[in-house]
């Protein structure tokens, strides 16, 4: 056994090559010691005796696994991580060794791998990033986004006997009337929320703190006020921060949400984009074209390709990928924190909708013309990741009903979130060279 | 209740109305009935049959390369759900006059509002199926369903009563239990009735009213019993477990290969038929606990068992009666690329069926003609060794 893990650590050395991108605030450049603590914090919390819980990024429930005392390890960070390392690799092909088809999620294959690694060898897979994962108490599954994120869970049986447990995150169609479902679209929420704390305190033995789950939320709220705040900053110009810092600014709000030390991050970050913004201090120094990255999540195989841009003048100055959602309004009644969840929950996934009714019928789409007014964009760029349906079906429809509302260039690149075998970096520079030009031309056009 | 089918045998009729699939459809529309166009076995028929709409399942054609839904759907999803699209592109849906879409998987909710954009059916409708199944996901479904009653009924003018819906429930209770009936015919060996000739009738009757192709099951039965020259007894029984097969070539070529396929796990099968509606209950709740509840997709998350045995007897313990009852000696599972909820389940399925002795081949095809082939070797390898 111990021989087997020498051959899986030595035979997929991370590649030595520098695959992240160049930052330009400060402030993101503490986020990976946050991450690094996260990895790190779960071997402590494990060793003191408290439960720890694979989670699934945005499922709604963050502040609530906090209050339970979990924590928690969010195995989608994992897998970017793996991939930014360019480490991967070895995790994808063990889980398609083990039968699973090589189109499945890439952060699934990820986990999926490191887990069926961890099981074969009895250890963490030898050199896996930031130490690996903890083996989880708990498995918190749901139904928020897309499908692998409850199925991802339920694969995971074959390799640990692990308590899971998973719930619906739900969203009307845009076409709804929504006060005809509003009411029974909260209720049910509220419902799967209550069945998820029930399961947790089960499971600890602790009864919810519903004191504490409100200072969590509020805790929460103000933190997404800031990073709101933030990204309202970045209308300047030129672009204060870019996509690429953005990418490393979303831990905080997505992995430390409820905690004191996501709200610190952003208040700081905060100040440090009113400041650039203020003093005119862009990301490079001739801001020629302004990009929107319009969704898909990003390449985490390959982040510096957003410096690349930037070597022809180009900044992603927006993007609608992992971004936190508008602040909304709870109903002043509603004086539940669970039930407060349930309905914060509903308002952030029906943003938009009467917007969308009165002209595109697309939510998404709505989002993506506000950027392009608001952040005066040139361009925009979509990210296709071959093993993501989630994120990437839809992109051509977008483009399409942007080019109803505005002139403007739009590409599509292809590859994947974590796998690089679907990228070709000869091929993406190809393809953002020509297109970087015709983003000049379009804007020589329009002079 | 008399039909307007040809008369011939049966057989030969289920071969006509299978090459043209549409057809008495069409023929439907042009008459002035409503036909409404549904995705998925998550829709509850019985809702448009109880109006006086015709049910129609939409489907792709392996046959028909994909050419303009490129031009608005990415090629990484569900090659079925974009043949389906593409045939909609091309016109073949010109005679629906609705649509009805149910979150079964990621790849059909998102289909929703691209197909009802480019194409704009008078009536569309999505149906949100919680993947849950506590008890406040059977209230949250029952809710969903009453509001797809009221869309009907918006449209149709016409009210739909419990009375209407006990009526439907019925039809499509009798078509059920009819196709089990056929089904029976499997369980000899040689089975009475072939798996190319089972899929040809449940492809056909998707594009039927259901009286209509009730009327038909009960000749093919009838047909079928009387009948010589059925199937040759093959070395293997053959289970075909996936998604969607709407075309015979790839079940042709496992009987070419030496098998019988006996009995199916498909969406386009026994799985959109084999459980009943409750037809005692209230119909609104017997119809959310059928769909939610009746529908063995791996994209309804079964709650996790006590312990692994437990839990995939809890997730593929329905397939124990089929491998029984069918005496199936081996099983295929065929996937359609991009499937993220069939591939994410095939390496348990595959443990479970090994639990149970059962060999299996995992097949992960594109919905093509092209690649139906380039199987055949694996197919009869893996026939060979079950044999």
């Amino acid at each position: 056994m111990q021989e087997k893990a020498q051959q899986q650590g030595a035979q997929q050395q991370p590649a030595q090559q520098k695959t992240t991108a160049a930052k330009s605030t400060e402030t993101v450049r503490k986020v990976r010691g946050m991450v690094k603590a996260m990895y790190q914090g779960a071997v402590e919390a494990k060793a003191k005796g408290q439960p720890v819980a694979y989670c699934m990024v945005g499922s709604q429930y963050d502040e609530i696994v906090r209050t339970m005392g979990v924590f928690p390890i969010w195995t989608e960070n994992y897998a970017g991580l793996c991939a930014a390392k360019r480490d991967a690799e070895r995790f994808i092909m063990k889980a398609e060794s083990e039968g699973y088809s090589n189109v499945i999620c890439g952060y699934v294959r990820t986990g999926i791998g490191f887990d069926a690694m961890r099981r074969e060898i009895g250890d963490t897979p030898p050199t896996s990033p930031d130490g690996g994962m903890v083996m989880p108490d708990l498995l918190l599954g749901s139904s928020f986004a897309c499908d692998p994120r409850f199925k991802w869970y339920q694969a995971l049986g074959h390799y640990m006997n692990v308590p899971s447990f998973s719930f619906d995150v739900v969203t009307p169609p845009v076409t709804t009337d929504l006060s005809e479902v509003t009411e029974y679209y909260v209720k049910y929420q509220h419902e799967q929320l209550k069945g998820l704390v029930s399961f947790l305190e089960g499971q600890t033995k602790k009864k919810l703190d519903t004191d504490r789950l409100w200072q969590a939320v509020k805790l929460g709220d103000e933190t997404w006020r800031m990073w709101y705040e933030v990204d309202r900053l970045r209308r300047a110009i030129p672009g204060p921060m870019p996509s690429e810092d953005h990418y490393n600014a979303m831990v905080p709000g997505y992995y430390y949400c409820g905690t004191p030390e996501a709200l610190a991050f952003y208040q700081e970050l905060r100040d440090e984009v009113k400041a650039r913004a203020e003093n005119k201090v862009g990301v490079i120094p001739e801001e020629k074209y302004r990009l929107l990255f319009g969704g898909g999540l990003p390449p985490w195989h390959t982040m510096w390709m957003f410096n690349y841009f930037e070597s022809l003048g180009a900044v992603f100055v927006i993007e609608n990928a992992y971004r936190q959602y508008d602040p909304v309004e709870v109903p002043a009644h509603v004086k539940d924190p669970v039930e407060y969840i349930a309905w914060r929950s509903f308002l952030r996934m029906t943003q938009r909708y009467d917007k969308a009714k009165q002209r595109s019928g697309n939510p998404t789409v709505e989002r993506l013309l506000e950027f392009i007014n608001d952040y005066k964009i040139d361009g925009v760029v979509f990210h296709a990741t071959r093993s993501c349906r989630a994120t990437t079906i839809g992109q051509i429809h977008w483009k399409n009903l942007l080019q109803q509302y505005v002139d403007i260039p739009a590409t599509q690149l292809i590859s994947d979130i974590v796998d690089v075998r679907d990228y070709s970096e000869a091929q993406w520079k190809a393809q953002i060279n020509a297109f970087v030009e015709a983003v000049d031309a379009h804007k020589s056009k329009k002079r | 209740m008399s039909t307007q089918l040809p008369v011939k045998s049966a057989l030969d009729d289920i071969g006509t109305l299978y090459q043209e699939r549409a057809k008495r459809a069409r023929e439907l529309s042009k008459q002035g009935k409503g036909v409404v166009g549904y995705l998925c076995c998550f829709v509850p028929v019985e809702f448009l049959t109880a109006l006086d709409l015709v049910p129609y399942r939409i489907q792709g054609s392996v046959r028909e390369p994909i050419t303009m839904a490129d031009s608005y759907l990415e090629t990484i999803m569900c090659p079925y759900v974009r043949s389906c699209f593409d045939l909609a592109l091309k016109g073949d849906y010109e005679f629906l006059s609705g649509l009805v879409v149910p979150h079964s998987c990621d790849t059909i909710q998102r289909i929703y509002d691209i197909w009802r954009v480019y194409r704009e059916p008078k009536y569309h409708h999505f149906i949100n199926v919680p993947h849950m199944m506590d008890p406040s996901s059977y209230e949250f479904f029952r809710k969903e369903l009453e509001l797809f009653g009221r869309s009907l009924e918006k449209f149709t003018g016409q009210k739909l009563t419990e009375q209407r819906l006990h009526h439907a429930i019925r039809l499509h209770n009798q078509n059920r239990a009819l196709l089990r009936g056929l089904y029976e015919l499997r369980k000899q060996d040689p089975p009475l009735v072939s798996g190319t000739e089972v899929t040809k009738m449940l492809i056909a009757g998707m594009g039927l009213p259901v009286e209509e192709f009730n009327d038909l099951i009960t000749k093919v039965i009838r047909e079928v019993k009387e009948r010589r020259g059925g199937p040759t007894k093959k070395p293997a029984r053959v289970l075909l477990f996936g998604s969607e097969v709407d075309d015979v070539a790839f079940v042709q070529l496992v009987e070419a290969s030496g098998a019988n396929v006996v009995m199916d796990d498909l969406c386009t099968g026994s799985r959109s038929f084999w459980e009943d509606v409750d037809a005692t209950a209230d119909p609104w709740g017997a119809l959310a606990t059928r769909y939610l509840r009746g529908i063995h997709c791996p994209r309804t998350c079964v709650p996790q068992g006590k312990d692994r045995h437990d839990d995939l007897e809890a997730r593929f313990g329905y397939l124990k009666p089929y491998i029984h009852d069918f005496n199936v000696n081996g099983v295929i599972i065929y996937i359609i690329r991009f499937c993220d909820t069939y591939e994410l389940d095939a390496p348990d399925v595959r443990e479970y069926l090994q639990d149970q002795n059962i060999r299996s081949l995992y097949i992960e095809d594109d919905y093509s003609m092209t690649t139906i082939g380039q199987l055949r070797t694996r197919v009869q390898a893996f026939l060979e060794m079950i044999a």
